[in-house]
Formats: C-alpha cells, sequence, structure tokens
C-alpha cells in the first residue's frame, strides 16, 4: 500500500482573506516557508486563529494562496483543485457520506478512479483491516462511535494511496483516552506506510508525542520549526516557550555570551551561568531567564533567584507540584521523589532556584 | 492561474475563433446583400417598364407609384440627370437633392453614365429620412425607339428590414464570440470549471428570461416613439379608472390580510397553546385552500352564492344578491389565504418558549393577563408579517378577481383587460407595475422594520409543553370557531364535487354523469399539454434550483448577490407582470417564443425556481461543507460530487421542490393566461372559460380532477421523502 514518499515544500505563502463585513485584510497566513521530508510526521500546532488549518487546507487545494507556492515532490501544485493533487485529508468533522455505509465510503476514491471491482474490494477489505474495522463493514457510519468514525475517515483516505496524508484536528472530537489510542495508532500507521503526513493541532502533548518536527504558529506566522526535543528545551521565544509547556520566567540582565553559548545574566541581583540562549542577543539586552518546573527546586535563602508563598500543594505521588507565588508571577516547583523529603506546606515562605545548565535566555517581550 | 501560457493561448484561440466568425457572418451579409440588391434591380426595372408612355404624363407617375409602392420615396427626372436638357418633372425632392451635393459629385456623374447606358445604379451609401434607413435606385426609363434614356426615376426603397437584419446578424456574432469567451475563459482559467458553467448558465437563463422581459416592460413605459416620454405614467396615473383599481387592489388587500390574520391567529392560538383536539386534521384542512387549484373556491362559492346559487337562491330565496365585488372577493380570499398567516403565526408561537408563559402563570397572572402581556406582544412581529404576506399575496392575486369581481376593478385583473382586451400593451404594463409599489413596501416594512423588532425566543431546545394557555370556555369557544370555519372549507370543496354530478345547477338539480364525459372530452387536449409541459418543466426547475443552491451556498464568485436576486425576483413580483414582460420581450425577434410550449415551460421554471432554491438552500446548510470537501480530495469532480453526494442528501428537499414545480405549473393562471396559445392551452384557462359561460359543472369535474391530481402528487412526494427521512437524521448527528 505504500506509495513512493515524496516531499512538501511550502515557499512565501500567504493567504489573505477579506473579511466579508468590514472589507479588511485578514492575513491568516503570512510568508510561510518550510520543507517537509519523504515520509515524516510534521505537526502545525498554534492555538486557535493561528493560520494552521488555513496552511493545511492550502495543501490540500480547497484554498487558493494569495502568494507563494507549494510543491508536492518535484510538481507546484499551487492551482490545482483537490481532485487534481494527490492528497487525502482527515477532516476534523471527519466528512463520512451518511448515505453510504463504511465499505462504500472506504470504497468512493477508488470508484472515482474507476479500478476494477475486484481491486476496490481487495483494498477496501485489507484498508480495513489495518484500521480494525473488518467486522463494521457494512454500518452506516451513523450508527458509529467517534473512535469508529475516526478510523473510517483515516482508512478511507489511506486507501487511495496518498502521496500526502493531511490531518485536520483528528482528534478533538474524541474523549481523553481514545484519543491516546488514536494518536499511537495513527503513528503507528504513518510510521508502517512511510507516507508523509502534515498534522494539524493545537494540543501540544499531541504535537509532542506524535512528529517527528513541529511547526509553531502563531498569528499567521512560523514561530519555529524543530524536533519535539528542539521547541521544548530551546524555543526561540516566551510564546513558544509556553505554548508547548508549563514554565516560569524570570526577568534578567544579560551581561554578556560565553564562548561556549552560556549567557552571564543577572536574575534577582544573583549572577547566573544560564545553560543557553536565544540567537541574536547581546549584552545589555532586557531579557528573561526560562525555567521548565523540573529544573527549579526550592534552596536556601542564599542561592535563590525568586522567592514567595505557596499557594497550593498538589500531590501527584511520583513528585509533588508546588505553585508559589512570587514577583515574576505564579511559578510551578515541581519537587521529584517526595516521600521522606519536608514539602512545605500552604502559607509558607520558599526560595525558588534553579539547575542554571537546564535554563536558557529568551528576549523579553 | 493566469499563467502567461494560458493567456497567449486563450488570446490566440479566442482571435481564431472571432476571424473564422467573422467570416461566416460577413459571408452571410454578403449574400444576403447580393439577393436583396438583385431583388430591388428587377423590383425598379418592373417599375420603369410601368412608366407612361407619354412624355406629358411623367408629371403624376411619381405620385403613383408612392401609391402603388408605398413606404418608398420616388422622384423622375426627364432626360439623364447633368446632361444637357434635362428637367424635374416631380416627386419627393429632396431625392434630388442628394445627387446635387457637391460631395456627392463624382457618384452622381457615376449614376448619370450608368443611367445613358440602360443601366441601373444603385446608390452605394444608404440613404436616410426621418430615420428610416433606404436604399437610393438610380433606374433609366429607356426609350424604345432610340434606345437611350428617355427619363430617369429616383427611387428610394425602404431598407429597414435589411439594416435590421443586419443588425441581428451582428448581435447574434457577438453574443456567440462573448460566450465562447467566456466558456473557453472557465475551461482554461478557471480551477473548477464545471462550477463556472454552470454559473454561466444560469446568469445566462436569468438575464434572458427575468432581467430582460422586466427590462422590456419598464421600457415600454417609458418610451413613446422611440423617444423617453412620461405619457403612459401621466395617462395610468390622471385616469380615474386606473386609480379605482389601484384603490381596490388596495381595499381588498386590507380587509383580505386583516381577517386572514385574525383566523390565522385563532387557528394558530388553539393549535400551538390550546390542548384543543384534531389537531392534525384541521392543519391538513387548512393546508388545502394554499395547495388546491385556483378558481376551484370561487367556483364554488357561485355555486353557494351567486345568482343561482343553492343557498341564495334556493334556500333563502333572494333575488337581487349579488357575490360579484368587493365582498365575495374578500370571502373567496380570506379562505384561501388564512393558512398562509396560520402557518407563519404557528411557526411564530412554537418558536415562543412556552417557559415564558408558564413563569407567568407560576407568578399568579392570570390566564388573559398572560396573553395580553406575554404572549401576544411576543407574537405582535409575527402577527405584522404574516398580515405583510397575506396583503401581498392579495394584490397578486389574479384568478379569483378574475371572475368573482364584477363591477369592482382590482389592478391585476384590469391590466389583463388592457393587454388582452385593449390591446394597450404598455398600460398593462405600467398598471401590472404600479401593482409592484404596495408589494415592495410590503416587502421593506417587512425587512426594516418587523425583522427587527422581532422578540422570538431561542432557546435552542424544543420547548416542552404545555400548560393549556385557554380556560375551558375560551377553549370551547376557540374549537367551536376552527370547527365552523374548517367546516366551511370542507362544504366548499364538497360543493364543487357535487357540481360534477348535476344537470343544471340552481335549475335542475337531477344527478347526471354526462358533465364528466363532456369535460373530459372538451379538455381533453388541455389536460394534456398542462401535464405535458408541467412534465417537462418540473425535472429541469428541479435541476436547476438544486444546481443554483451549491452554487449559491458553497462557492465564492463576483456578482453572486445580483444572480441570487435575479433567480429571486419572479417569486417576490406578481404573476401578470411576468406574464406582460414575457410577451413583450418574446414576441420579437431574436427570441420569437410566444405561441410555443417552449415559453410556457421557460415561464414555469422561472417562477418555480426560487421555492426550489429556497428549499434547496435550507438543505445544504444542513450538510457539513466537509463531506462534499472530502469528496473532492477523494478525486471528485464538481459534477460527481453534485450527483453522488449532494443529490443524495437533499433528497426531499429536490424531491419536494420538483412536485412543487410540477403542481403549482399546473395551477398557474396568472402569467400563464398571457401566453397560451391554440395549440398549447392550460387546463386552468379552461376552468375560467367554462365559468364564464355559466358552464359550471363542466367547470366543476376539470376542477375535481386537478384537485386529485394535486393531492396525488403531494401524497406521493411525501412517500418518497419518508423513505430518505432516516438520512436527515444521519447527517444532523454528523
Amino acid at each position: 500500500m505504500a506509495a513512493k514518499s515524496v516531499p512538501v515544500t511550502l515557499s512565501s505563502v500567504t493567504k489573505i482573506f477579506r473579511d466579508p463585513k468590514t472589507r479588511a485584510e485578514v492575513h491568516a497566513v503570512e510568508n510561510a516557508n518550510f520543507d517537509v521530508k519523504p515520509g515524516e510526521l510534521v505537526t502545525l500546532l498554534g492555538p486557535s486563529g493561528c493560520g494552521k488549518t488555513t496552511t493545511l487546507r492550502m495543501i490540500g487545494g480547497f484554498e487558493l494562496p494569495t502568494k507563494g507556492r507549494i510543491l508536492i515532490g518535484d510538481s507546484d501544485v499551487t492551482f490545482l483543485p483537490p481532485n487534481g493533487r494527490q492528497t487525502a485529508t482527515v477532516f476534523q468533522s471527519y466528512g463520512l457520506f451518511p448515505h453510504m455505509d463504511v465499505f462504500d465510503n472506504i470504497a468512493y476514491g477508488l470508484r472515482i478512479r474507476k479500478l476494477p471491482q475486484s481491486e476496490i474490494k481487495e483494498r477496501v477489505e485489507a484498508v480495513l483491516e489495518l484500521v480494525g474495522l473488518s467486522d463494521l463493514a457494512r454500518r452506516a457510519p451513523g450508527r458509529l462511535s467517534g473512535g469508529q468514525q475516526q478510523r473510517v475517515a483515516l482508512a478511507r483516505s489511506l486507501v487511495v494511496e496518498p502521496q500526502v496524508l493531511l490531518l485536520d484536528e483528528p482528534l478533538s472530537n474524541l474523549d481523553a483516552l481514545l484519543r491516546e489510542q488514536m494518536r499511537v495508532e495513527i503513528r503507528r500507521i504513518q510510521k508502517s506506510l512511510g507516507i508523509t503526513a502534515i498534522y494539524v493541532t493545537h494540543d501540544r502533548i499531541e504535537a509532542m508525542s506524535l512528529s517527528d518536527r513541529v511547526i509553531v504558529m502563531r498569528d499567521g506566522r512560523i514561530q519555529q520549526i524543530g524536533s519535539p526535543g528542539d521547541i521544548y528545551e530551546r524555543p526561540v521565544s516566551m510564546f513558544v516557550a509556553g505554548f508547548v509547556g508549563k514554565v516560569a520566567f524570570f526577568p534578567a540582565q544579560l551581561e554578556g555570551m560565553e564562548a561556549d553559548g552560556r549567557a552571564l545574566c543577572t536574575v534577582g541581583g544573583r549572577q547566573v551561568r544560564a545553560g543557553s540562549a536565544a540567537e541574536g542577543l547581546g549584552a545589555g539586552a532586557r531579557v528573561v531567564v526560562m525555567a521548565r518546573p523540573e529544573s527549579l527546586r526550592l534552596v536556601g535563602r542564599g542561592e535563590a533567584v525568586a522567592t514567595g508563598l505557596v499557594t497550593a500543594r498538589v500531590y501527584l505521588g511520583s513528585s509533588v507540584e508546588i505553585y508559589v507565588k512570587t514577583d515574576a508571577g505564579e511559578i510551578l516547583v515541581q519537587l521529584d521523589d517526595p516521600s521522606g523529603k519536608t514539602i512545605p506546606s500552604e502559607g509558607e515562605t520558599v526560595w525558588i532556584g534553579f539547575d542554571e545548565k537546564l535554563v536558557r535566555v529568551l528576549p523579553a517581550e | 492561474m493566469f499563467t502567461k501560457k494560458k493567456l497567449i493561448v486563450f488570446a490566440v484561440v479566442c482571435a481564431i475563433f472571432a476571424a473564422g466568425e467573422y467570416w461566416i457572418f460577413s459571408t452571410l451579409q454578403n449574400t444576403f446583400e447580393k439577393n436583396s440588391v438583385k431583388e430591388m434591380t428587377s423590383l425598379v426595372r418592373a417599375m420603369t417598364a410601368s412608366a407612361p408612355k407619354d412624355d406629358e404624363d411623367l408629371a403624376d407617375w411619381s405620385g403613383q407609384l408612392a401609391g402603388t409602392y408605398a413606404g418608398n420615396r420616388f422622384f423622375v427626372i426627364r432626360g439623364v440627370p447633368g446632361e444637357e436638357g434635362s428637367e424635374s418633372v416631380g416627386g419627393d425632392s429632396a431625392l434630388f437633392d442628394i445627387l446635387g451635393l457637391p460631395a456627392n459629385a463624382a457618384t452622381a456623374e457615376h449614376a448619370a453614365e450608368s443611367v445613358s447606358y440602360l443601366e441601373v445604379f444603385r446608390w452605394p451609401e444608404k440613404v436616410s429620412f426621418s430615420g428610416v434607413p433606404y436604399t437610393l435606385m438610380v433606374a433609366p426609363v429607356p426609350d424604345e425607339e432610340n434606345g437611350s434614356a428617355r427619363a430617369t426615376l429616383l427611387a428610394a426603397l425602404d431598407s429597414s428590414g435589411y439594416v435590421a437584419y443586419g443588425r441581428l446578424v451582428q448581435t447574434l456574432a457577438l453574443v456567440a464570440f462573448v460566450l465562447f469567451a467566456l466558456g473557453f475563459g472557465i475551461a482554461t482559467f478557471s480551477r473548477d470549471p464545471i462550477s463556472g458553467y454552470a454559473i454561466l448558465v444560469l446568469s445566462a437563463v436569468v438575464v434572458a428570461f427575468v432581467a430582460y422581459p422586466l427590462f422590456e416592460a419598464v421600457r415600454l413605459t417609458l418610451v413613446r416613439e422611440g423617444r423617453f416620454s412620461l405619457d403612459v405614467w401621466k395617462t395610468i396615473l390622471s385616469n380615474r379608472q386606473y386609480l379605482q383599481a389601484l384603490w381596490g387592489s388596495v381595499q381588498l388587500g386590507i380587509v383580505t390580510a386583516t381577517i386572514s390574520t385574525f383566523i390565522g391567529f385563532m387557528y394558530a392560538f388553539a393549535v400551538a397553546r390550546t390542548s384543543m383536539k384534531g389537531k392534525k386534521l384541521v392543519t391538513a384542512l387548512a393546508t388545502m385552500p394554499v395547495i388546491s387549484p385556483p378558481f376551484s373556491l370561487t367556483l364554488s362559492i357561485i355555486l353557494l352564492f351567486g345568482k343561482n346559487g343553492i343557498i341564495t337562491k334556493q334556500l333563502l330565496g333572494l333575488q337581487n344578491f349579488n357575490i360579484y365585488g368587493l365582498g365575495g372577493l374578500a370571502l373567496v380570499q380570506t379562505i384561501s389565504m388564512f393558512p398562509i398567516a396560520f402557518l407563519t403565526m404557528q411557526g411564530v408561537l412554537q418558536a415562543i418558549d412556552s417557559t415564558l408563559e408558564d413563569a407567568s402563570l407560576d407568578l399568579n397572572a392570570s390566564r388573559w393577563h398572560t396573553f395580553s402581556h406575554v404572549t401576544l406582544p411576543l407574537a405582535a412581529p409575527g402577527l405584522l408579517s404574516s398580515w405583510l404576506l397575506v396583503f401581498t399575496n392579495s394584490l397578486a392575486d389574479f384568478a379569483n378577481p378574475l371572475l368573482l369581481s364584477g363591477s369592482y376593478h382590482v389592478l391585476s385583473v384590469e391590466s389583463y383587460i388592457e393587454v388582452t382586451g385593449m390591446s394597450r400593451l404598455n398600460n398593462g404594463a405600467a398598471l401590472s407595475l404600479l401593482l409592484l409599489l404596495p408589494t415592495l413596501t410590503a416587502f421593506l416594512v417587512q425587512r426594516r422594520w418587523v425583522s427587527k423588532k422581532s422578540f422570538v425566543v431561542v432557546t435552542g431546545k424544543p420547548s416542552t409543553r404545555l400548560s393549556d394557555l385557554a380556560s375551558p370556555g375560551a377553549r370551547r369557544a376557540l374549537t367551536g370557531f376552527v370547527a365552523v370555519v374548517s367546516g366551511l372549507i370542507v362544504g366548499l370543496y364538497a360543493t364543487i364535487v357535487a357540481g360534477c354530478f348535476v344537470k343544471n345547477w340552481g335549475i335542475d338539480y337531477s344527478f347526471t354523469l354526462v358533465n364528466i364525459g363532456e369535460a373530459l372530452t372538451r379538455g381533453r387536449q388541455a389536460l394534456v399539454s398542462t401535464i405535458t409541459l408541467a412534465g417537462i418543466a418540473t425535472p429541469i426547475a428541479g435541476i436547476l434550483s438544486m444546481v443554483a443552491a451549491v452554487i449559491l451556498v458553497r462557492k465564492k464568485f463576483p456578482g453572486k448577490r445580483i444572480l441570487e436576486s435575479l433567480i429571486m425576483t419572479p417569486f417576490a413580483i406578481p404573476g401578470t407582470l411576468v406574464g406582460i414582460s414575457f410577451i413583450l420581450a418574446f414576441n420579437k425577434p431574436p427570441l420569437l417564443l410566444v405561441g410555443t410550449g417552449a415559453v410556457l415551460v421557460i415561464n414555469y421554471v422561472i417562477r418555480e425556481l426560487p421555492v426550489g432554491l429556497e428549499g434547496g438552500v435550507a438543505a445544504l446548510r444542513q450538510i457539513d461543507p466537509s463531506i462534499e470537501e472530502a469528496a473532492a480530495d477523494l478525486g471528485a469532480d464538481q459534477a460527481t460530487i453534485f450527483r453522488t453526494i449532494i443529490l443524495p442528501l437533499i433528497r426531499p428537499a429536490f424531491i419536494s421542490s420538483m412536485s412543487y414545480t410540477f403542481v403549482r405549473s399546473m395551477t398557474a393562471v396568472s402569467a400563464i393566461i398571457f401566453l397560451i396559445s391554440a395549440r398549447w392551452y392550460h387546463i386552468t384557462i379552461q376552468i375560467y372559460n367554462f365559468s364564464e359561460n355559466l358552464r359550471f359543472g363542466l367547470a366543476s369535474v376539470l376542477s375535481t380532477t386537478l384537485i386529485i391530481i394535486v393531492l396525488a402528487v403531494f401524497g406521493l412526494m411525501r412517500l418518497l421523502v419518508r423513505q430518505s427521512e432516516f438520512l436527515e437524521k444521519t447527517v444532523t448527528t454528523q
């Protein structure tokens, strides 16, 4: 079932809508440039309205870019209609044909391609097997559960052997448990077929656990492209840092950069050598130091970069989360392996420090 | 999309097409010109051959020619013009002046030369006198004896037909080119050519059959003898009879709307807010007048209350009772239109959340207080809008006043009489346009005011019911009222059926079956042609309206608003105006259609398109667009999506649109009456003719037949729609 994997390239793609009421221009996507390598799964991640779905719809052919070009493999598909390009989309609302049963839904694309009846049957049965719905072939879609409908939509897209699989928030209508299952399932199928896939979501956990690379978008602009580890550990901005995970920011003054990439700065009156820094920062810049909860710890007054009162304690078994109200806002400190340690109680004053190697300097926003 | 290569290909192909077309059409025009020159030459030769032998009589000759060949102009010269001894003899001297113009000297010399060789000379340019183009021929009158020209005839032959032909050829060529360029342009540049073609076809249809006829109607009222003039409107607005008709229409509209809204509200309240029994039956009976054919209720009113009516004459013994006029009209219109108010008000009342009334009752308000302080204020905008709806319908009504107005004048009938009786098309057009005025006002009031004042409380969940808002006494009174009106409806339909089997209504009530045989024999042709034409129009209107719905809901393109308004226009304007504008537009080239069945079919399609479109749009809005996107994504083009996805999903709307088209075409009157011909007659007009000739038995039979057909079609529709109900459910659960 695996067709030859192809890359997808977007070069300076811009989409400008005109608001039907005010006639004002809305820049839904602004100068998007990225490549998706053959067989790679890339996620477009961002808050709603950031242009990620519009980008996907332009790749699928449902919207025309105002500027720029889209290539699938070597061919320019920018102006081709959806039925003229080798993409298959799994829609957020699935878009199953309610007047056809599961089998006919999946066979639709093959019938359009006028394949012989025997081959259609063979391929539909194979894909039903793949998504684990073999016994529901004659069910009407209205009588399937959400997860089953999701699988039918996936199967219907896969059976036509598209060059690129596009997934538009496919799991957002499912409950938490099912979502986790389907996530694993989709990744398994995508890997086994080696198909190039682009996945749109606003759920960072989905994006982190599923993708080879993540593209973070905001207000129509691409903020950062990188592996899940990259964007979690080495975000380029406060927005990306905050969007992909829990984080604390400490206002700081950048003193200078060191040869090994570490940054010397002052946080809360203390000299700190942060593990890394965003590019393009010079001495004297107004910056923040970002720290993930796991790099924070409670320290003595002498080592602290911030101090405050404990507002809440959440016991999670393997760790305890402590919320501290400080001058830099509410900060979450994660204490691992809590058994046998003294955990500060609510209302207590604590001092917070961090592991200098793990923190990163970002430009202040 | 607009790549250089495509633009070049497009330009080249268009140029080739234009060149080919130019060649074809100029050949056509040349051939026609050659033929007409030949014809004119031989005509002029025939004239000169008939010249008086005696030179003395030449003076009267031009006058004789002008008498024989009316519409042409002549001038006679003794000898050859320009030569010595030539002398003007008489005729239209304007012709001679042309030869004398200094600019024409060379041509005139040429002409004189031809004449002296006894050859007919055709003036190369057209000449024109008071706006009419002529071909000027210079012909010798040969002298039998010495073979020279003894006189010269200048004949200016009317060439307006020829010029009109040339213009027609040019128009056709231009239209062909524009259509080709648009079609080819869409195919070259569009990502979705099929939708492009659909938009093109729809636009062409509405421009040709909605915009163009209406434009012609308006133009006719503003033009006199080729010039802009307000004479027609001055006549209309200063003539007492016409103004009386306008006032008559408005008066009738007000009376009908007021009574209908009252009855409609009683009905709606009884059905939506009380625990009355037999609601289904009451609703079914109330919808009968909406779908039943025209003339049927009028017919039964005449049978009951007319001069020989069973109630007025037989039961009450009244001699001079006159049902014709405002009273009778208001009665008939109220019965046929209160269901509109009922259905509107029922919708409004159902949309008002009854928990509001429960809350009022719970706060110890009395039922009457609750009704007058909660229900009625909430329903007020709905009341006004149903009043306006009935008012507009009453004004546009043509069938009922046609039979029942007597000496009472209403606009719709007045404009019909102007056109068919008096052959004053421009007055008729102006009167039917005048009818638009109150209709438009009502529409604007509805738009501007009612829709803003609407209090309808939408809670999203159907309000579960229902505290009985009427006290037992009030309920009994309401039920009684509803029962009386429903009984009247049943009685009226029973009268029509009874009318079929009575020998001579009013005089001889013995049972007979003769009527049935005679009516079906005499009405057979009309019935067959009506069913045939309605049958042709039905699938066309059905498909077209669904295509239009898809395009208007799902596609973005410039001019979408205009296209939509043009499609919806025939729904808003009275049928008489549609009919009159159709005869104005299609009684002449390039679209000479009056007298054919096609004009009827087109009229049905155009008038029913809006209803189908509304249904299609409502159905499409319920369908998740990603279903269609998924199909496109899987490789289906727009036509395939329409056939395999959209049509099956909006099947209920499609079927009901088709059955409405069929039924409304079968029962059409107002526009159709202008367009029928001996070959293509219409069953409703046949009913009208029978009634006019007091053959009530025959009219009853045809009316009953039509009612049966209508009910059968709706029954069939219900059956078909019910089968696909499960679809609707799965669509909405998606």
